[in-house]
């Protein structure tokens, strides 16, 4: 660079600037893969794939670009019915990954103690032989769910289940309560599925009530339902009303936002549907029809719920809800509710969600064209909604379930006497149903039957408190792409439980990249990527219309890096003793190829669409009115009465509507379940108050039991994601984490004036625990706390503070940990990987005289399960604030 | 095989070429949801170095209410453009379709063309040691293909087109949505256009606070805008 270049750069007289003089010390070898000095793509010249993203929990279907071996971009497929060819920043981070300079790509094994970062390079063979011979005796001696297999993203869709049952073990955790199991509660007692959850028809609605959800950021499914609810605000005037505790983009683009007292969005609901039955606008036939529930008993149970209440539990103006109830109604059948995290991630949540939830009901929207739709769940097999569709399953020989734990012929009876007194005794105390379904406390923790009552939720976050518990002994535990070291609850628990080599004899660890969960690790094994690798997908679409796509691979894996199917397959044939009978196939290809095999489309021609659908079949509107089709008829039972159930096979698959037998909902009673004793049953059986609102059989509104009485200088701390990462996976996407790095704390100017602080000063946050009935409730004092500066904005509650939860890593790397220097362990690092951008580090570094790479919070959130779900209550968190 | 059967991303190479006479860009802010789509697309797509935007999308609280309002900014691509006349190298040139293109290899860094832009759309490459600015992907439109801004907004907030032809839908769109130029006293004549565009986000983008207060804003220092 000549002096006058450099005179004329450093006029500008950034300190950005400063870090990237650091010498580009490049070695520039055929084989380097150096991104940032590629070049523009030639588009004549590069090949085209469509496959599916993965950079989310959306999964859209895209189409990756590649060039002389190099994924360079990626666009979105417009044959995808669901994201219709849009995509969002997030997929460009699948590159990111791929060719990040500190991705893992050898299997390691640690050398130091554990935690320590050193390690050595083995073979596959090495590292299959080790674990093979810890697995081994597992199965041989009788103790399979010794071997405890915990996932925080897996979307091979049964693959790794596979493994699990044909190991025997129950034990495939998951991060279920962490994400939506207070929200999937409701769905599952209402509508006996949970859909993915709903499909609202976003495309024609008029009217979109949102209590908490953030579709314009981060939502599952949230791209395919931006574009169309955009498309519906824009050019046809739909309105949007958010109620929020912070100015997220999704309030930020609504027609109507009103900042609401977290944990309230039920006291709203519950006075909406006060609202509508005081004005009679509700659809009574729809209601008498379908729901279970009298209007009568309704009006009474909301007797109390009016506006005017709601206000003062909700801070929202009693004549705005009254309105908003008014124009709701009014708009049906093409309005509809939406939620999320928002509503559901309190102790309140699960009864805030059904009240919601019957606000669709009691305007007869349901299955209506721009109403709240359902739509065909993932896992084409037949199930309600999947009628005629093409059946897809995992084409490998099926393995059978583990045996249920507990007493009495049929049952794992060593496991279940292994199990505290306590807990035998609660679990022997348990209905027929439940006992039938038990497999021990981390997978079926007995304190929360809800969270396996319907299908495995699992309680994910109590799952390290119990090992130190000692409610189950662990020999080999495998983490797969989970950073719960870094994003769960109380993350210093998880660390201090995989440090402690007693309770964890041996970890490891399925990864991309060196995270803080890999780096407590005793084995790595390196996962392909997205972008190399094979997957079957579907999800709802909100276009109504079911399609599936197929996930495949633009590139080999990089270095030894496998696939989950490939180094499943490969370690039962070594563990043996029957597992290899499970795992026939001999590569991934032909695997995923008679996966598909029922589609009615040649695989080569699939492979170049990258989806499949039947866009002449009739949209998912009113499934629950569709007639019994004569081929499911045959062999049932069909009763004459009105309301009576058409049973096949002892399987109840209809009901009599209208003296014809329809499909009605997949519930037991094939109506909508706005009253379901299970709550009740359930706070009976774990010994729970009836007066808790959690066990009330009936939508109800309660307090979050540490809001009430709320000291005028406590605080509710709330946290969020950010539209450009993706929970803890994304801190080392160098493009995103360029733009979101940090996560001040945001507050309401008025809350900074009472606490004396200006923007830009530094507080201190201190959080408490919880009260209600949960996890270490009432401890006193301060359970965790942190430092971090203050952002003013207008649209926060002015009680919340609020943090993002993506940042502050301290492992990932030098993107992820926000550093000058690379800091992945030398035996795994990667020659073939360069990446000429991050030499010298990253700009917004402290060591090049940026902020850094933010703060880390989440040891300081309390593990806050909710009663009988267990979902996490992350927005809860009563804190006190002192500037610093 | 007939190019009806062809899928969209097969449709590509010089004959799909569309021929423009003024190329230019209408930005709907409606519907602009500020999710970054379009600004790591374009770093991706032109490998913009970390510490360079093309596109930025900037968040703006407005001023009388609570809510945030998102806008993209690019180079406007201007008819009469002060960067172009201010480059002594004679780097930048316009091309025929009106894009304004940086020939990297004229330019000798002289950053004139920096200070003279009034949008703050150009930046150094310090990596390549070049002044770098959107260039409308000319190697994409050049193909057939859209901008990659325009191509990954998941909300159709960016169009792409012809300005001069009356029956395109950039033309049609801008004519039925009053589409305004950013800053329109620097004279500039903007190919970029801005629907529901207010003039306090004029002053406030330039003000360098994003969402974090202590973060450095690097679109602002880079691109000189605290002029």
């Amino acid at each position: 660079m000549s002096d006058l270049t450099r005179r004329h750069l450093l006029k500008l007289g950034s300190t950005l600037l400063a870090g990237a003089f650091t010498p580009l010390n490049v070695s520039a070898k055929t084989s380097e893969i150096n991104w940032g000095k590629l070049g523009r793509l030639d588009y004549t010249k590069a090949k085209a794939t469509p496959t599916i993203c993965f950079a989310c929990t959306n999964h859209c279907g895209v189409i990756g670009w590649e060039q002389d071996g190099i994924v360079r971009k990626i666009e979105g497929n417009p044959l995808d019915p669901n994201s219709q060819g849009n995509i969002c920043s997030k997929a460009q981070g699948m590159i990111s990954y791929t060719y990040y300079p500190e991705r893992i790509l050898y299997p390691l094994r640690r050398v130091g103690k554990r935690g320590e970062g050193k390690w050595k390079r083995i073979t596959w063979d090495e590292a299959y032989d080790e674990l093979a011979a810890k697995l081994r005796p597992l199965r041989e001696n009788g103790t399979p769910e010794e071997f405890v297999f915990h996932y925080g993203r897996d979307k091979t869709k049964g693959v790794t289940k596979h493994f699990t049952n044909a190991f025997g073990t129950p034990h495939r955790l998951n991060r279920r309560s962490i994400c939506s199991s207070n929200r999937r509660a409701p769905l599952m007692s209402f509508y006996g599925r949970d859909f993915e959850w709903e499909t609202q028809d976003l495309e024609n609605t008029k009217y979109c009530v949102n209590f908490g959800g953030n579709p314009y950021e981060a939502y599952q499914g949230g791209l395919f339902m931006v574009h169309r609810l955009q498309r519906a605000r824009v050019e046809k005037g739909a309105k949007l009303v958010t109620f929020e505790v912070r100015p997220s983009n999704t309030a930020s683009k609504s027609d109507e936002f009103h900042t609401l007292m977290p944990g309230t969005d039920g006291a709203v609901a519950g006075a909406m549907i006060h609202t509508i039955l005081k004005e009679n606008l509700q659809d009574e036939k729809f209601w008498n029809r379908w729901s279970n529930y009298s209007l009568e008993d309704l009006r009474k149970q909301v007797k109390d719920y009016t506006p005017e209440w709601a206000e003062q539990k909700s801070g929202v103006k009693a004549s705005d809800i009254k309105r908003i109830a008014i124009e709701f109604a009014k708009a049906a059948p093409a309005c509809c509710t939406m939620s999320n995290r928002g509503s559901a991630k309190h102790y309140n949540g699960m009864q805030a969600d059904r009240l919601i939830r019957t606000l669709d009901v009691l305007v007869g929207n349901v299955g209506k064209p721009g109403g709240y739709c359902l739509s065909s769940l993932r896992g084409w097999s037949g199930h309600y909604g999947q009628e005629g569709l093409p059946k897809l399953k995992l084409p490998e020989p099926k393995a059978s379930s583990p045996k249920p734990w507990g007493l009495g012929e049929g049952f794992n009876e060593t496991a279940f006497k292994k199990l505290p007194k306590e807990i035998q005794d609660r679990v022997n105390n348990f209905p027929d149903k439940w006992r039938k379904k038990y497999f021990g406390e981390l997978a079926t923790p007995s304190e929360y039957p809800l969270s396996w009552h319907w299908y495995s939720m699992r309680v994910g976050q109590l799952v390290y408190p119990y090992i130190q518990e000692g409610r189950q002994k662990v020999s080999v535990y495998m983490s797969f792409t989970l950073g719960a070291s870094f994003g769960y609850p109380e993350a210093n628990v998880v660390r201090e439980v995989l440090q402690d080599e007693k309770l964890i004899p041996f970890h490891v660890a399925i990864d991309i990249g060196y995270g803080e969960q890999s780096a407590l690790a005793d084995m790595i094994l390196p996962e392909a990527t997205s972008l190399e690798r094979w997957d079957y997908h579907s999800t709802n679409n909100y276009g109504l219309i079911p399609y599936t796509g197929v996930r495949q691979p633009l590139v080999k894996p990089q270095g030894e890096s496998k696939t989950m199917p490939q180094m499943f397959r490969e370690l039962a044939h070594k563990i043996g003793g029957g597992m290899e009978k499970h795992f026939t196939y001999k590569d991934d290809e032909s695997f995923y190829k008679d996966w598909y095999k029922n589609l009615p489309m040649e695989w080569e021609e699939f492979k170049r669409r990258g989806i499949w659908q039947d866009a002449t079949r009739e949209k998912d509107y009113e499934l629950y009115e569709r007639p019994l089709t004569e081929a499911e008829l045959k062999d049932a039972s069909v009763p004459k009465g009105e309301g009576e159930l058409v049973q096949k096979g002892g399987k109840v698959i209809g009901i009599v509507k209208d003296g014809k037998p329809v499909r009605g909902f997949p519930t037991p009673n094939r109506k909508i379940n706005v009253f379901d004793p299970i709550f009740e049953e359930a706070a009976k059986a774990v010994g729970l108050p009836l007066t808790d609102g959690n066990a009330s059989s009936a939508p109800v509104f309660h307090d979050v039991p540490e809001h009430v009485n709320l000291a005028d200088d406590h605080y509710i701390f709330s946290t969020f994601k950010w539209n450009v990462h993706t929970q803890g996976r994304s801190g080392h996407w160098k493009y995103n984490a360029e733009i979101i790095h940090t996560n001040p704390v945001f507050m309401h100017p008025d809350t900074g004036k009472a606490l004396g602080v200006k923007e830009g000063d530094s507080v201190e946050l201190s959080v408490f625990r919880p009260h209600g009935h949960t996890y270490r409730a009432k401890e006193e004092g301060i359970m965790g706390s942190f430092q971090n500066h203050v952002r003013f904005l207008k649209g926060m509650h002015p009680k919340v503070v609020m943090c993002s939860h993506h940042v502050g890593h301290f492992e990932h790397g030098i993107v992820g940990k926000s550093d000058t220097k690379e800091s992945l362990p030398k035996a795994a690092k990667t020659p073939s990987l360069v990446d000429q951008d991050l030499k010298g580090g990253v700009w917004w570094s402290k060591k090049n005289g940026g902020i850094g790479g933010g703060v880390h919070i989440n040891d300081a959130l309390p593990i806050n399960p909710a009663p009988l779900i267990g979902g996490q209550n992350w927005y809860d968190n009563v804190c006190k604030i002192e500037k610093v | 095989m007939s190019e009806t059967e062809l899928m969209p991303w097969e449709k590509i190479g010089p004959k799909f070429k569309k021929s423009y006479k003024r190329a230019g860009m209408l930005i709907e802010l409606d519907r602009c949801i500020g999710c970054h789509s379009c600004s790591v697309s374009c770093k991706t797509e032109n490998e913009v170095p970390l510490g360079n935007f093309r596109m930025r999308v900037r968040y703006l609280e407005q001023p009388d209410n609570k809510q945030i309002s998102f806008t993209p900014l690019i180079c406007m691509h201007c008819v009469d453009a002060p960067c172009l006349k201010a480059c002594p190298s004679k780097a930048i040139r316009k091309q025929d379709d009106g894009r304004i293109y940086i020939d990297e290899s004229r330019c000798d860094l002289e950053k004139e063309c920096v200070e003279a832009c009034p949008y703050g759309a150009i930046s150094i490459n310090v990596e390549k040691e070049v002044a770098e600015k959107c260039d409308f992907c000319q190697h994409r439109t050049d193909v057939g293909l859209e901008p990659a801004c325009v191509d990954n907004c998941p909300t159709d907030a960016l169009v792409f087109g012809d300005l001069d032809d009356p029956e395109s839908k950039i033309s049609k769109l801008a004519a039925k949505r009053k589409a305004k130029p950013w800053k329109p006293e620097a004279k500039t004549n903007p190919s970029v256009l801005y629907v529901k565009h207010e003039k306090w986000m004029e002053s406030k983008v330039n003000t360098g606070v994003q969402l974090d207060p202590k973060d450095q804003d690097i679109t602002y220092e880079q691109n000189n805008l605290g002029k």
